[in-house]
This record gives structure tokens, C-alpha cells and sequence, in this order.
């Protein structure tokens, strides 16, 4: 993200509160992440610490300090998916797209493909329980999952198998 | 009139008479409680608690019983601002109750922490029955019970704002953003300074002040001009100087405080022997 359209982003915020968390969102959703470089020149532009911006960016699972996959894979780990075989069908996913489940030292749960080709997240509750277990890639809902199916839903996004 | 500006200093302050464990003190009214109470030598637990910064409420572990009109209610001492007629109690059943378990709490929460032991020791709590499940590689040797204080003092006092909590939840610890050193830190250590359980490790060494647990800022120090030795961080020593005001004599504002003084002193005296009487030399 170039200066202009961080610029721009923050002319379109002129209240003095309450708009860090909006000015993050539109820099998340452009870019897939928060790089590290804009998050350094926003400070400067807000004249607010780094280690408050930091600080929020890191609260909130919405926003992520490493690049994303081209798709973004979002289990539902809810109550209702739970009891229906969610924790199968993450491990499975796992399998699938060659990723190991390492400890995160923050507590949020987004792994990435090295191929950077898949991001492999967890979720509380879609909303759609009468389908659980449901995953969602790049917003779309597949309701009724098992670990059987996942390889063909997958293969819809470019996924082969190794 | 809202309620923070009770007993600021700008507002006429009444003297009053709070209760603590049923002995009457003296208090100015909208004074913060847990001051009156150390003032008067009553004990209460705390972490978090700093008078010269704002009221928290973080530790939780200054929890006491207040009545206030007939009304009986638990808050923080910290953050209660003495009224006529307020009663405290620090230790009903259930204020006790309650600081246990934060003791037990803090005991997980902090494992490696001397001070918690020592001070739930005091209060007879010696084993914890919570166990941690989440243990993170933590640059604050398992000793942070994540009060707050550092954080408050480098932003609230100092105006540095180099560290801040990062993460959230059982994940959440204090440090500097990308855990890196940051030149938004003055090298003050007043962080370091007001952590109750001395988790922050600072050391100054060949010239330069290191913050260990900031990701290792190296702060150089500042060389007396007058004796040599090192007195205090650049950073801060240029972050004090700029907001002096009138700003300090340029022929003094290289020295340390000792070696000022003896400078203003000195100047003093010679300025003095000079009225007495022309040509006496001491």
C-alpha cells in the first residue's frame, strides 16, 4: 500500500476517536494483512505510538501481521459443528494442504500454505448450525462437510493432490 | 462536577472521617481509599496500584467491603474515593474469600514470581490449585502478572509509550511492538522501576543502558562533563531538557545532579564573598 492511498483511507476519517479500528479494517481488507511498513507510517501520520497500533492489531483476530493465501479456508469450531465433527475436519484440512499445527505464540489460529496458495483459519460460529459442520472458503458456505469430501471441494480452488 | 474531579487539587478539600476495620481516619474527601489506608498503616494487598497515575483497578487485589448510605458494596480500594460517613472492611469472609483466589490466580499466573509467593504467603495462601495451560516463551521470565504498571508509567508519566500489551487473553503479554527494540523508548527504566514483581530486566553496561526484556534497546548513556561518570540515558536526558522551562543554563547542562548542585552552590558562595567585601578569597 502506497502513501496516496493510505492518505486517502484516513481523509475519509475525521472523527479523532474511534477511528484507528476502521482506518485498520480498510488496510486489512486491501492488503490481506497489515503490513509492517504501513502500520509504521500510520503512526507517524496519526502521531499515535506504534506500540498502541501494535497493540489493537494484535487484540483482534480479524486482523492478521502476516500475508494471507490466495484462499482463505475458515473452519467452524462453534457447539453445533463441534459435536459434528469439527476437530475432524480441521485435522483433515491439515493433512490436505500439508500444514502443521504449531503453537502460536498469539493465541490466534491462521496458518498459511508455503506455497501461499491456501490460509487455513478457525472460526466461532457461522450461524448456520443446521448444516454443521460447515467451512467457509472465501465466503462461501459448504454446509454438511466430511473429511471424504474435502479433497473435491478444495480441488474447486485449485488444490492437487501431492 | 464529575465525578474524577472529586478532590482535585484545583477544588477545596474537606477534611473528613472515613472508617477502616472500624477506626476512624482522617481523609480529604474524593482522596483514593487504598492511600488513606497505607497512610493510617492498614494493610491491603496490591499490585497495580501507583499514586501518581490514574485509578486501574487491574490486580483486583485491594478488594474491600465498603458501605456507603446503608449500601454495602465489594470494589477496589484503589478506585474508591473517600466520602463523609464511608465504612471500609478488608477483611469480611468474603473479601478474604475472594483475595484468595486471586492469590491462587496470581500464584499460576506467575509461577516463577517471589513477590506473589511471599505475598500470598502472608495471606496464607501457599499452593494454587490452577494450572496454566498455555505457557508462552515470555521475555519476562514467567514473572509478569500483567498489572499494567509499566505500561501506564511509559505512556501516562513518561510520554514514551514504547511498550504496550500485545495479544489477547491467556496469549496477552507487555513488550515493545514486533518484540524489537523501538526508539520510542527514553532508556528512563521507570518501568522497571514500578514493577511490583521485578520482572524487567535493565542493566547499564560500557556506556549504554540495555533493555533486556524490550527486545534489547541499547539506550547510550550520558557522560558527566564535570566528573565523567555516567549519569543518565541521552534520550532522556534531551526528552527532560526540552520541556524545561525556563530551560536549563547551558554551562550546567552537562553536568549530573551531584556535580550541578556543587556547581550552583559554588556560584552561590562566590557571588556571595564578592558582596562581603572585594579581594576575600576562601
Amino acid at each position: 500500500m502506497d502513501e496516496k492511498t493510505l492518505d486517502e483511507i484516513i481523509s475519509r476519517y475525521d472523527s479523532p476517536s474511534g477511528r484507528l479500528l476502521g482506518i485498520l479494517e480498510e488496510i486489512q481488507t486491501s492488503e490481506g494483512y497489515i503490513p509492517r511498513d504501513v502500520l509504521e507510517m500510520l503512526s507517524v501520520k496519526l502521531d499515535v505510538r506504534l506500540s498502541q497500533l501494535y497493540s489493537l492489531v494484535t487484540f483482534y483476530s480479524f486482523f492478521s501481521l502476516k500475508p494471507i493465501g490466495e484462499h482463505v479456508v475458515t473452519v467452524c469450531m462453534g457447539t453445533a459443528c463441534h459435536v459434528r465433527g469439527a476437530a475432524e475436519i480441521l485435522t483433515t484440512l491439515e493433512k490436505l494442504l500439508g500444514i502443521e499445527r504449531g503453537t502460536t505464540q498469539d493465541g490466534k489460529y491462521s496458518v498459511t500454505t508455503k506455497d501461499n496458495k491456501f490460509t487455513l483459519e478457525i472460526a466461532r460460529c457461522f450461524g448456520a448450525c443446521s448444516i454443521a459442520p460447515v467451512i467457509d472458503i472465501d465466503g462461501d458456505l459448504y454446509g454438511y462437510t466430511t473429511p471424504e469430501r474435502l479433497p473435491e471441494i478444495l480441488e474447486d480452488y485449485g488444490w492437487r493432490e501431492p | 462536577m464529575t465525578y474524577g474531579e472529586v478532590g482535585r487539587r484545583d477544588q477545596p478539600e474537606k477534611p473528613i472521617t472515613i472508617l477502616i476495620n472500624g477506626k476512624k481516619c482522617m481523609a480529604r474527601e474524593g482522596e483514593i481509599v487504598l492511600s488513606v489506608a497505607l497512610r493510617e498503616g492498614v494493610a491491603i494487598p496490591h499490585l497495580c496500584y501507583e499514586a501518581s497515575l490514574e485509578p486501574y483497578g487491574g490486580c483486583r487485589l485491594c478488594m474491600v467491603e465498603a458501605t456507603d448510605h446503608g449500601r454495602t458494596s465489594m470494589t477496589t480500594a484503589c478506585s474508591l474515593r473517600a466520602t463523609e460517613g464511608l465504612e471500609v472492611c478488608t477483611d469480611t469472609p468474603e473479601v478474604v474469600k475472594y483475595r484468595n483466589v486471586l492469590f491462587e490466580l496470581y500464584l499460576a499466573e506467575a509461577p516463577k514470581s517471589e513477590t506473589i509467593k511471599e505475598m500470598a504467603a502472608r495471606y496464607g495462601v501457599t499452593k494454587t490449585s490452577f494450572l496454566k495451560k498455555i505457557d508462552i516463551e515470555d521475555a519476562l521470565g514467567g514473572k509478569c502478572v500483567l498489572c499494567g504498571l509499566c505500561v501506564r508509567v511509559c505512556t501516562e508519566i513518561m510520554g514514551a509509550g514504547a511498550i504496550n500489551f500485545i495479544n489477547r487473553g491467556p496469549y496477552t503479554v507487555v513488550n515493545t511492538p514486533y518484540f524489537e527494540a523501538n526508539t520510542d523508548c527514553l532508556g528512563c527504566g521507570a518501568c522497571a522501576n514500578v514493577c511490583p514483581t521485578h520482572a524487567i530486566q535493565i542493566e547499564d553496561r560500557n556506556g549504554e543502558r540495555v533493555l533486556h526484556s524490550w527486545g534489547g534497546i541499547k539506550i547510550p548513556l550520558k557522560r558527566c562533563s564535570s566528573c565523567g561518570k555516567y549519569y543518565t540515558p541521552e534520550a532522556l536526558a534531551v526528552s527532560v531538557q526540552n520541556t524545561l522551562m525556563p530551560p536549563i543554563r547551558s554551562d550546567l547542562a552537562g553536568f549530573c545532579p551531584a556535580c550541578r548542585a556543587k556547581k550552583c552552590a559554588d556560584m552561590e558562595i562566590r557571588a556571595h564573598m564578592k558582596t562581603e567585601g572585594e579581594g576575600n578569597h576562601v
